[in-house]
């Protein structure tokens, strides 16, 4: 069942005089349960792709729907009730606030949906369990380590169990260890949960954990890679010979 | 773009972001320069003569000095360290340290002398409106006749300048012992770890509670008549003011936080975004912002106590002379009544002259004072008393055993307190009489000049009256014999009798006029309130200025967290809510301890001051409260502004 769907989605920014395109005619779609992969050089557009899709930003044109919600159509206060119930978010610099434990960062998004404090404690152990941050549950960001903090974040993006998850660079500050163990926790999360993720991320090896992978070039889809039966080792290859033939600065007029 | 352009652009980008310190520095001069004016003004001379006015307003003047430098002082700092990021990165480009000390002084010097020129017109401009004030209050009949003075002019420019000095050395210092790394790191330095509630921040939170009690409970004992605590008078005002302020800075160190911990422990992790923003961000911030609220609480708490004070003296002053002295024109001896009550007649001025006939009696007052009275510095079984015959006071006629006190002062009254019944022995020479004493009365007969400052004086019937008159004992004979009480039929003749009474009367000791009295305390009082209401509105503009900017600073530090909370789906209105409680904290907590603070130290003490406590100090509560909530009201705006930008 397709659960987000993009239909010729434009980005630009800068006046009429001085436009950057950053978008030109994106289209694709999410099904649910799967966990995709933007992929693509630094300013290829791939955040700006997702902000849009997060609805965060605003698209310029075209049509965006998440669960038969049209996103481009919706006042700023329905967005933030939107974004509220039925996305979640883990960012490259974790985003979480300081001021909080951890337990509180991950309950964040269930204060607002009028769970009761015991489901929602019930929900909390379940998914820091699940994710090992349980024992740190009463601690400051800034008493644990980057891998922890990140794992947080998850754990508060999936936690009201939205309709999709938003990952920008999650593994963006963390070592190959943290990386790694927050990926596999990721995709254990998607196949248990049945949780839609859609991730972007300029590292393969990142991208390998995923179902699909889509490239991104100068604002429009380059290609696609599907892992299908392979391994992850040479659906990891595979990802590395497209990045090949993407990368570079050679500009095709 | 060249450093003339770079200097300009921060020029204007700052003056959008200081407005509020822009005001206070307006405020600052304008003020100064007016106190200054009139100081300088000729026509505070003649005004000058009685009250001491310029020499008033010039202490006034040196405080506000002091007030408006540490102010100054302090948002300097508060601004550089905003600025910490910009420094470093000139620093980074290759700029020296010097050219950019040169360049932030050029930027604040036009900042500053721009504030201070357009201060100073201000200034002039209202201090005619100011003596005008002064002129209200104090009765005082004098022209509000300004001219511009030179040397206000000048001694302004000067005070001024040398704060600007002192600014300058300041970031001279800042930015000399920065090195570019460090001026990155500054902001994020400031801010204390929390961890955990440790077992001694809960006793400390403790300790903070029971101190401010013990100060409160010690103040309120402070003139009750305590042996002890009258004896070291001085000594416990100290302890109180010590364990009051230490108990202050401890309550916003651990009480709070020990409060807020216990609160959120209970909420077991589930945080809503309100309390998110208002709670965790505040126990976040209380360990670097506990000094700067304790100072703020002590200094609101001084103002008020002090507004109030001043406001209770001006506001009684009426009523203290009323009771002070009965009549019109209360003369102490037979003659000059009898005269001045002919000059009245030949000036066709329509009066009454009211003659109380008065004698002195030993008076045994320990049934009905108890016997702590003693400390008060007389006896209580043998104090001379004054006393008269009923059939003065028409509303009150007495058998010939009993007794009635009149004529009491409202403020000795308020630490003198009387039992409602029991037994007082009035004796002459040889006889004694016991009384059944009946209570106090209302009613004004005698000045207080008479009755040695306002202690009760004792009516009994007349036939006691007449053997206690007759057996009246030589050793207690009061210093003056006869009173005379002149009343006017028409008040509107008071200017023509008030000259003729200082024509001749009022150069014999003890005679006095009511309103030449009520006109020389109006002048007293009315100068303390100007000077002290001046003051007090400087305190309350710099103290609210300076949590303005301390929220300003906070707000930019959270922004990362309004962007968060913002992407997660919170809107605009969500975080406001939360800001709006944290702000009724930041502000209200400070004002809220320090109106409690300066209740108490205004209940210890207020009767030396006056004879009405509840409604003046009512009344200044309600307006400081009022004016300091503008600054809450306006860091919330800022808040929003901060917040609509965050995504």
């Amino acid at each position: 069942m397709t659960i987000l769907q993009a239909q010729k989605i434009y980005k630009s920014y800068g006046n009429k005089l001085n436009r950057q395109e950053v978008l030109k005619g994106i289209d694709m779609e999410v099904g649910e349960g799967e966990f995709i992969s933007i992929m693509g050089a630094s300013g290829s557009g791939k955040t700006t792709l997702l902000n849009v899709l997060s609805s965060i930003d605003k698209v310029s044109q075209g049509s965006i729907q998440i669960e038969g919600n049209e996103l481009t159509a919706m006042k700023d206060q329905q967005l933030a009730t939107f974004r509220k119930k039925h996305l979640g978010f883990i960012f490259q610099d974790y985003n979480l606030l300081d001021t909080l434990t951890v337990k509180e960062n991950i309950l964040l998004p269930l204060t607002i949906q009028k769970v009761s404090k015991k489901a929602a404690n019930s929900m909390f152990q379940a998914i820091a369990e699940e994710l090992g941050i349980y024992e740190i549950k009463d601690k400051y960001p800034n008493e644990i380590s980057g891998g922890q903090k990140q794992r947080t974040s998850a754990a508060r993006a999936f936690i009201h169990e939205p309709s999709i998850i938003f990952a920008d660079e999650p593994t963006g500050a963390l070592d190959s260890k943290a990386a790694s163990d927050l990926l596999n926790k990721l995709s254990e999360v998607n196949e248990k949960r049945k949780a839609t993720i859609v991730m972007v991320t300029h590292d393969p090896a990142a991208a390998s954990y995923s179902s699909r992978v889509i490239f991104i070039k100068d604002g429009q889809i380059y290609s696609q890679l599907n892992k299908g039966g392979e391994t992850r080792q040479s659906f990891f290859k595979d990802i590395m010979k497209t990045q090949g033939v993407l990368g570079g600065v050679h500009h095709d007029n | 773009m060249t450093i003339r352009q770079l200097i300009y652009r921060n020029f204007k980008k700052n003056l959008a972001t200081y407005y509020l310190y822009v005001f206070a520095l307006l405020f600052s001069v304008a003020l100064y320069f007016a106190f200054v004016t009139l100081q300088f003004d000729p026509s505070m001379d003649e005004t000058a003569g009685t009250i001491k006015g310029a020499a008033a307003i010039k202490v006034a003047s040196v405080l506000l000095i002091a007030i408006v430098g540490v102010f100054l002082l302090y948002a300097n700092t508060l601004f550089i360290k905003r600025r910490s990021k910009e420094i470093g990165l000139y620093q980074l480009i290759g700029m020296t340290r010097r050219q950019i000390f040169n360049m932030l002084s050029v930027e604040n010097m036009l900042l500053y002398f721009t504030s201070l020129f357009i201060g100073i017109c201000i200034g002039f401009a209202i201090s005619r409106f100011i003596l005008m004030i002064l002129i209200k209050i104090t009765g005082i009949e004098a022209i509000a006749n300004l001219h511009f003075s030179t040397d206000a002019l000048i001694q302004t420019v000067i005070v001024f300048t040398i704060i600007f000095g002192f600014i300058s050395l300041m970031n001279w210092i800042f930015i000399r012992h920065q090195s570019i790394l460090n001026l990155f790191r500054v902001r994020s330095k400031t801010e204390a770890k929390i961890g955990k509630v440790s077992f001694f921040q809960i006793l400390i939170g403790i300790l903070g509670i029971a101190l401010i009690a013990f100060g409160y409970y010690v103040s309120s004992r402070l003139f009750s008549g305590d042996a002890t605590i009258e004896r070291y008078l001085f000594f416990a005002m100290l302890l109180v003011l010590a364990s009051v302020i230490l108990g202050t800075s401890l309550f916003y160190k651990g009480s709070i936080t020990f409060i807020f911990f216990l609160i959120r422990k209970k909420k077991g992790g589930y945080l809503s975004i309100r309390e998110v923003l208002s709670l965790s961000s505040i126990m976040f911030r209380m360990k670097s912002n506990a000094l700067l609220l304790t100072i703020i609480t002590t200094v609101s708490a001084l103002a008020i106590g002090l507004l109030s004070l001043s406001y209770i003296s001006y506001y009684s002053a009426e009523k203290t002379i009323y009771e002070a002295i009965p009549n019109d024109y209360a003369i102490v001896s037979h003659e000059d009544g009898m005269a001045f009550s002919a000059l009245l007649d030949d000036h066709d001025i329509a009066h009454t002259t009211t003659e109380v006939d008065f004698t002195i009696s030993h008076a045994d007052l320990h049934d009905v004072l108890g016997e702590h009275a003693e400390d008060f510095g007389f006896k209580v079984n043998d104090t001379p008393m004054i006393v008269v015959s009923d059939k003065n006071i028409d509303t009150i006629d007495l058998q010939d055993n009993d007794t009635v006190f009149i004529n009491y002062s409202s403020s000795i009254m308020n630490i003198l307190t009387f039992n409602d019944t029991g037994t007082v022995q009035l004796s002459g020479k040889s006889d004694a009489h016991d009384l059944k004493y009946q209570g106090l009365e209302e009613v004004y007969i005698l000045p207080f000049r008479i009755t040695s400052g306002g202690f009760p004086v004792a009516v009994v019937s007349d036939s006691v009256f007449h053997e206690l008159q007759a057996d009246e004992d030589p050793d207690l004979e009061p210093f003056f014999q006869d009173f005379v009480g002149i009343d006017l039929k028409d008040k509107a003749d008071v200017d023509e009798a008030e000259e003729l009474f200082h024509q001749d009367i009022s150069q014999y000791a003890g005679n006095e006029s009511r309103t030449a009295s009520f006109q020389y305390q109006k002048e007293n009082m009315g100068i303390t309130m100007f000077v002290v209401g001046f003051l007090g509105l400087t305190f309350l503009v710099t103290s609210g200025c300076i949590l303005y900017f301390k929220q300003m600073g906070e707000s930019e530090e959270e922004r990362p967290n309004y962007t968060i909370l913002r992407k997660l789906g919170f809107t605009t209105k969500d975080l406001l809510t939360g800001i709006k409680r944290k702000q009724l904290f930041n502000f209200g907590i400070p004002l809220v301890i320090g109106l409690c603070h300066s209740y108490f130290a205004v209940k210890s003490g207020w009767f030396f001051f006056g004879n009405e406590m509840l409604t003046p100090t009512v009344i200044v509560m309600l307006i400081y409260t009022a004016l300091y909530s503008i600054f809450g009201f306006l860091s919330v705006l800022y808040y929003k502004k901060v917040i609509k930008s965050a995504l």
